[in-house]
């Protein structure tokens, strides 16, 4: 999990998503960095916080295309180092070997998003996470908002007057 | 379902977030009494399981009742049925999903789980069926001693890439669904050994804005890679056989022949499984009668396809004027297999047709029966495409009859234990229904409703 800017975090707990919302708007217009956590994905609130396309998919398409070259090369490559011909068929048997980079490229691909997307979301990491609520996985949201000690009230207030819940101060990282 | 009156109003969406958590949270409360006596009595099929195969490895493979000619018997049917149950785990999970078929979001896990688990039984087959199964690894291509490479031109070998890649996604896809579950578990933990459990294996998840972007676009990236995989895992198993020249094998219509019939018998098998867990679990607002109805026109659906597909056999064998194939397919119905074809053609073909009544696709009872007629007769016809082709080929002097051997039958009851006790312990340790993909169906939150942009 990344750290957020500045040395400590207000955390507000929101009943509504638009109330949430809202309060992304606030830290953004100020300028101050964020983390919004929510029970579910939302469009609305992805193309409020992250609107860019995520990078896993290029790695989706290396990992495919690594994965089809490697069927077709470990296919063609053994029948050459063992050339045994088999009920007269060629000794490089192109449809019977598309199966095989079929199902690599597939295989490859899943991998290779697994593995991005594990990257990207900093996972596996079981211990740090910012701000964090256990209602924020059930029904509620939390807008996590990183500032210095000084504005620590000032955002408060702010969140309060979005229709946070509760607001919390804690030490930032 | 405006014409289920009061049962309706009973069966409405749940309205919030807290109340889809607090229902499947209820699923894996402490174990009763009959979770212990459905675990124990999967327990003993899988030790009959074990026993019969360890005699067969301390005996030999003749304690089976493979016997030339027919040298695929009960374990290549097994194993070509449960591959076949684990399709449609993936169809809903991945091919729904691209469609966005909302009604795929309550069975899903169910049926992906069937999936895994099915995959895992039909994994132990090959390697039961080999006389000497711990040279399996020879399938593998590794550098050897004899510098030799197993036949990239045989289908046994694009069965191999094939089985061992969908086992590998089904898993990943199963698993990533999984990790914003587990983290709802782990947040809701009381005891300790639940509240490591799901801490590790929820990874860490937070729900985070760009945890869920990251999510959502590998989740889309995995269905787009699970939906070519549903097609081309049956086409290169149906190959195993089409490939070769044995009447009633030879046929090009095998590959879809076998997808539609793999679909067919996995969304029974859902039903199978979906039908109890819903009534123990008091789950009638989260898989509603929709979803049966849903469920229930996809099996007519793929039925018509099966049952297009025998017929078409049929045809093919006669209009081809081969004395073989024609030989082949009147044996059988008329032959010494003739009740296995009967019960396939009666539990595929005819049983099905009564989905055709409209208030049949949403009466449970009905349908519960219905699907064990199915399972039943969907093993019937791997059992008639492999023991009566084989038992039945060119030459008369060579024809045989496949008796079953103690040792098959015990390992056949072995694998139903396998697939159950993993079932069995899925549904009580993790969310068997998908907490986060219902929520994401119902109306978010909004102090004004008018924000909301749906």
């Amino acid at each position: 999990m990344t750290s957020i800017r500045g040395n400590k975090v207000v955390v507000g707990v929101f009943s509504f998503m638009d109330d949430a919302m809202n309060a992304v708007k606030a830290a953004k217009a100020q300028g101050l960095d964020y983390r919004v956590y929510s029970p579910v994905p939302n469009h609305d609130l992805e193309a409020l916080t992250y609107p860019e396309k995520s990078p896993v998919r290029f790695f989706t398409a290396t990992g495919a295309v690594a994965g089809l070259t490697f069927g077709f090369a470990l296919a063609i490559l053994c029948s050459l180092d063992y050339p045994l011909r088999v009920s007269a068929k060629d000794i490089i048997s192109v449809p019977g070997f598309v199966v095989i980079g079929y199902e690599c490229t597939i295989l490859f691909g899943a991998i290779a998003t697994l593995l991005a997307m594990f990257h990207f979301c900093k996972v596996p990491d079981i211990f740090r996470k910012i701000g964090y609520d256990p209602r924020f996985s059930q029904d509620k949201f939390g807008v996590v908002v990183g500032c210095g000690a000084a504005q620590t009230d000032e955002v408060s207030e702010k969140l309060k007057q979005c229709g946070a819940d509760e607001v919390e101060v804690r030490n930032g990282l | 379902m405006g014409h289920h009156g009061t049962q309706e109003h009973k069966e409405e969406a749940p309205v919030t977030y807290a109340e889809v958590d607090s229902t499947v949270a209820k699923m894996m409360e402490p174990p009763t009494l009959g979770w212990y006596i459905l675990l124990a009595t999967c327990l003993l099929c899988v030790g009959v399981g074990a026993a019969s195969w360890t005699r067969q490895i301390l005996v030999g493979i003749g304690e089976s009742g493979k016997s030339h000619p027919i040298s695929w018997g009960a374990y290549i049917t097994n194993f070509v049925f449960w591959v076949g149950i684990a399709h449609s785990g993936t169809l809903i999970s991945a091919v729904l999903y691209l469609f966005r078929a909302k009604f795929r979001n309550s069975i899903y896990r169910l049926a992906e789980a069937m999936t895994v688990f099915a995959v895992l039984t039909a994994g132990l087959f090959p390697l039961i069926h080999l006389g000497r199964p711990w040279f399996f690894y020879w399938l593998m291509p590794y550098p050897n001693q004899m510098a030799l490479w197993p036949n990239f031109r045989s289908p046994l070998l694009w069965d191999v890439f094939a089985v061992s890649t969908y086992l590998t996604v089904s898993a990943t896809f199963f698993i990533v669904g999984l990790i914003p579950d587990v983290a709802i578990m782990r947040d809701r933990a009381k005891t300790t050994f639940r509240k490591v459990l799901y801490t590790v294996t929820a990874l860490g998840w937070s729900g985070s804005h760009t945890q869920w972007k990251h999510y959502t676009s590998a989740y889309l990236l995995f269905a787009a890679f699970a939906t070519p995989l549903v097609v081309s895992v049956h086409s290169v198993v149906s190959w195993d056989f089409a490939v070769s020249i044995v009447p009633g094998w030879h046929a090009t219509i095998f590959p879809p022949y076998f997808v539609a019939g793999a679909i067919f018998s996995g969304v029974a098998m859902v039903m199978t499984l979906a039908i109890p867990i819903r009534a123990v679990y008091k789950l009638e607002r989260l898989i509603t009668l929709q979803h049966f109805d849903a469920m229930s026109k996809l099996i007519m659906l793929t039925s018509g396809v099966v049952s297009y597909a025998y017929i078409t056999e049929f045809y093919t064998a006669w209009y081809s004027n081969n004395p073989f194939e024609r030989a082949q397919f009147w044996f059988r119905p008329f032959g010494d297999y003739w009740i296995a074809f009967w019960i396939m053609a009666f539990c595929n073909c005819m049983a099905p047709l009564a989905l055709w009544y409209k208030p049949l696709r949403t009466n449970i009872a009905f349908l519960f029966v219905l699907s064990i007629f199915i399972n039943i007769g969907m093993w019937f016809e791997r059992f008639n495409i492999i023991v009566q082709s084989l038992s039945h080929d060119f030459i008369p002097a060579v024809w045989g009859y496949y008796n079953f051997s103690w040792v098959d039958v015990g390992i056949t009851i072995g694998a139903f234990g396998w697939f159950g006790m993993w079932m069995t312990l899925f549904i009580k340790f993790f969310p068997a229904v998908a907490i986060m993909e219902i929520k994401e169906i119902l109306p978010p939150p909004m102090r004004n409703e008018h924000a909301h942009g749906h």
